[in-house]
């Protein structure tokens, strides 16, 4: 199946069109550079700096995906909801992704202003779709296993993981479709890590145009994650290499959407690739042409 | 005869770890614990391991290895449970090539039926064999698979006790509903490995006991006393511990082996 024109706010995005998703954590203890945003001010300037070097999204969490301490919803929202206004303020026309599976912190989120609901951990909370559908948002469909939110894989064994991937992730699209969320506003995500071990996730890298056959939009998270240092024996500081290699050869097997710690890096691999598929042109052509 | 015991993580298996050797020291235990089982020269090796449900598997499966990691060889319709697969691993690596039975004890069993299972697995054959597959809790640390439970540590000393002394009546006593929640697989492979080993108290030696991963890893040989073959080590009993004042050590436990690995 042909990909699709994909809708996010108030934009359509070619098939083409490769795409950074920032991501801007309000959490205090996220794996990747923990804390770092967690103060108001420092994540503005974050979404500030992430803008002016290329991302197309800017994806904002409230809870690590890990396990830790408990974070209630009614918390998951004091992080999140004011932030995602006060961004909206900002950016009118930024799109604006949380990172969230609870319905009730979407919604509060979708009111703010966010227009697309990351769903990371496999629609856990059924709810999602309806609250995409009430306010025309996007929606992330991914695949975790079946694991419950912010546990980790124990032991974890597919037949085969692209199959369940696929399966998995068209059957929450078409329950997103049939709760009312407009098709062009959905994208698929295989969740490197999520439920997998390494060679699992190296798996659904090798075999990624398998998922962008499905015709939905693929999205991919692979910063810095444990597969990368698993497979480089890279501590976490020294992922951005690995990601960036995951990230051209996924985009060349049709990945869209990337979501990345690394915006400016992330941004130069994507249009490489898009210049070397004939996508777009270089951004300038002089050398033997004088 | 003897009795085996052996943890059953896939990093087990050498093929699925990649290029660096992982815990080479819980492979050398279970080696060495497979090892002195089969130099009993038993009639057949019955391997007892957790699944979803009570069975027995065809003697000639194998793990399926592409589940775990896709790409290298899978066995189709033949793959085991994960416990039995990797128990077979066991006695393939050692050069076993006689007879074996795979038993498969549910998760949900209770003690009582896991321990009839037991009785029954070795009155079958009095030279037979048990290479019991079975994890303590995977919720040691916070890095662990399941994340820390503060309960882990007592539940997995408990269990360490009961096989270091030999009461495997002990092991009957391990909570259900505890074992499923602290996510400690092994349990009613224990139970069964208790119904196996009446009174009296087998001799034991562990050797290794560890969470190098967040995960309870227990590699340990038992053998029966009233047995004719030849106690290779003997191990003081209770009782003489008790006259001394003193835990019976453990010996070839190696140094911990935690991982350096952050997330």
């Amino acid at each position: 199946m042909t990909q699709r024109v994909l809708r996010l706010g108030r934009h359509a995005f070619e098939p083409d069109r490769l795409l950074v998703m920032a991501i801007v954590n309000r959490t205090p203890d996220s794996f990747y550079q923990p804390g770092v945003t967690w103060d108001p001010a420092a994540a503005m300037e974050r979404v500030h700096v992430v803008v002016a070097e290329g991302a197309d999204i800017v994806d904002i969490g409230g809870v690590p995906a890990r396990p830790g301490d408990e974070v209630e919803v009614s918390e998951e929202i004091r992080r999140i909801v004011p932030f995602v206004a006060a961004v909206r303020d900002a950016h009118p026309d930024l799109v604006l992704s949380v990172d969230t599976w609870r319905h009730q912190v979407a919604r509060e989120a979708c009111a703010a202003g966010a227009d697309l609901i990351n769903d990371t951990w496999g629609g856990w909370d059924a709810r999602l779709g309806e609250v995409a559908a009430e306010f025309g948002a996007g929606l992330v469909c991914s695949h975790a296993g079946g694991l419950p939110p912010r546990t980790r894989p124990f032991r974890v064994a597919y037949a085969d993981v692209v199959d369940d991937v696929r399966r998995g992730t068209l059957a929450l699209a078409e329950r997103a479709v049939a709760a009312g969320v407009q098709p062009d506003r959905i994208l698929i995500d295989p969740a490197h890590d999520f439920g997998k071990n390494t060679w699992h996730s190296l798996e659904i890298t090798r075999r990624l145009a398998e998922l962008a056959a499905t015709g939905w939009p693929v999205l991919v998270s692979l910063s810095n994650k444990d597969f990368v240092g698993e497979t480089l024996d890279a501590p976490l500081d020294q992922r951005v290499a690995g990601t960036l290699a995951t990230t051209a050869v996924s985009a060349w097997l049709g990945a869209r959407v990337f979501r990345v710690h690394q915006v400016r890096e992330t941004r130069h691999v994507l249009s490489m690739v898009s210049a070397i598929r004939g996508d777009t042109p270089p951004a300038l052509a002089v050398r033997g042409l004088a | 005869m003897g009795a085996a015991l052996c943890p059953s993580p896939p990093l087990l298996c050498p093929l699925l770890t990649g290029g660096r050797a992982v815990l080479p020291e819980l492979r050398a235990a279970c080696a060495e614990a497979v090892g002195r089982l089969l130099s009993e020269d038993p009639e057949v090796v019955v391997i007892v391991g957790p699944a979803a449900a009570t069975g027995t598997w065809n003697p000639g499966g194998r793990l399926d290895l592409a589940a775990f990691a896709p790409g290298l060889p899978g066995t189709g319709t033949g793959a085991l449970p994960l416990a039995l697969g990797l128990g077979a691993m066991l006695l393939d690596q050692a050069g076993y090539r006689g007879p074996r039975r795979l038993q498969a004890v549910g998760q949900d069993e209770p003690a009582g039926a896991c321990a009839k299972l037991g009785a029954e697995l070795a009155g079958a054959n009095e030279r037979s064999a048990l290479l019991v597959m079975g994890d303590g809790s995977a919720r040691r640390t916070l890095k662990a698979p399941g994340y820390l439970d503060p309960r882990a540590e007592s539940f997995d000393k408990g269990v360490e006790r009961a096989v270091r002394d030999g009461d495997l009546a002990g092991l009957l006593e391990l909570d259900q509903a505890l074992a499923r929640g602290l996510m400690a697989t092994g349990r009613a492979a224990w139970q069964v490995l208790a119904g196996a080993m009446p009174a009296p108290a087998p001799a034991t030696e562990v050797l290794y006991c560890d969470d190098p991963f967040g995960v309870a890893y227990l590699v340990a040989y038992l053998r029966p006393r009233s047995g004719l073959g030849l106690v290779i080590r003997r191990i003081p009993s209770r009782r003489e511990v008790a006259r001394r004042g003193a835990r019976p050590r453990p010996s070839g436990v190696p140094p911990s082996a935690r991982a350096a690995w952050p997330g």
